[in-house]
């Protein structure tokens, strides 16, 4: 682990993230505004599939996922970004290993989503009720958005001493 | 006004806070802060965005969606306070705070009048989306994303942390 340690801080992108004194600061806020186009756009549809906004169709809905991707890839690079600068803060802290666990578990989830819930979502009219199986997955979904917020928000609280 | 912050500031409520190795105690109440910020901003974002794709808007539950983003306000309201009887000087005095607090009022403002654009009357089916409609969405994410960029520059950007050490 050292020695990949010592490979990342030796990166231009390690060097990029800790020589200039506003990187940081911007790629912080830019992470936190794709969590929000995330867990808004992911959140919404949850919430609808949940059975709340009833009169939208969950398949307009949807078609706002894309942003959330895109928030999604913002939080992911600048999540490397982060890991990059100060590796060591993040691969020996403990609410960032559960964070990344949750990240799977959250993509999982939507994975089992499209496999098997998706098909009967998008034909769903504006008023109609999702099936329960669809709304356990959508639960799940935003308990794992939720669990992502909490130990991103804790990363600074469980960081190994310097 | 020093006075007036560093005697805030040895408040118990705010020494706990500050204080106290607990997670329940400054952690908590910043993830909570969060929390509130992705129920408010992130059902507006995904709502401005919904908004932006459609030519009409159905007639929907929309106080639903309402109380979701109101709820969200209020955990941030106070979180919020909580997070700033901890550390009053060093908010109160750095300018980037008072231009987060005119964008949340802004985008609050913005909120209220989408929700005068976008309802429909029972029975009357769909509405046609304005070009006011657009526009009060757009605005409500310039203004989410101002409000998160000044709230993590808070961060960086304040002279004072606490009064009561001399600053």
């Amino acid at each position: 682990m050292d020695a990949f340690i010592d490979w990342i801080v030796s990166t231009r992108l390690s060097w990029f993230v800790t020589e200039y004194r506003w990187v940081w600061p911007i790629a912080e806020s830019v992470h936190f505004c794709g969590m929000t186009m995330l867990v808004g756009t992911v959140g919404l549809f949850d919430l609808r599939v949940l059975g709340l906004a009833k009169g939208i169709s969950p398949a307009t809905l949807h078609a706002t996922l894309r942003w959330g991707l895109v928030g999604f890839a913002a939080s992911i690079i600048t999540g490397v970004m982060f890991i990059s600068g100060a590796p060591d803060q993040y691969f020996y802290n403990n609410a960032f290993k559960l964070k990344v666990v949750l990240l799977v578990l959250m993509g999982a989830n939507a994975a089992l989503f499209y496999r098997r819930e998706f098909a009967g979502i998008r034909t769903l009219g504006p008023h109609d009720d999702a099936q329960r199986s669809a709304k356990i997955v959508a639960a799940a979904s935003l308990v794992f958005l939720v669990g992502v917020t909490l130990c991103g928000r804790m990363i600074t609280f469980f960081r190994p001493p310097y | 006004m020093m006075a007036l912050f560093s005697s805030i500031e040895q408040n118990p409520l705010s020494v706990w806070v500050r204080e106290s190795p607990s997670l329940l105690a400054f952690p908590f109440i910043l993830w909570l802060h969060t929390l509130g910020l992705v129920m408010l901003a992130g059902t507006n974002v995904g709502l401005a965005v919904w908004l932006l794709a459609r030519r009409t808007v159905p007639s929907f539950d929309l106080a639903g969606v309402y109380r979701v983003m109101w709820l969200g306000f209020g955990i941030n309201a106070v979180s919020g306070l909580t997070l700033l009887a901890a550390y009053p000087a060093k908010a109160l005095t750095n300018w980037v705070f008072f231009v987060k607090l005119a964008m949340v009022a802004a985008a609050l403002w913005a909120l209220q009048r989408t929700k005068d654009e976008i309802a429909v009357a029972d029975g009357s089916g769909a509405r046609e989306v304005t070009l006011r409609a657009r526009r009060l969405a757009l605005l409500s994410l310039v203004l989410w994303a101002g409000t998160i960029f000044a709230g993590r520059l808070l961060a960086y950007t304040h002279h004072i942390l606490l009064a009561s050490e001399g600053f």
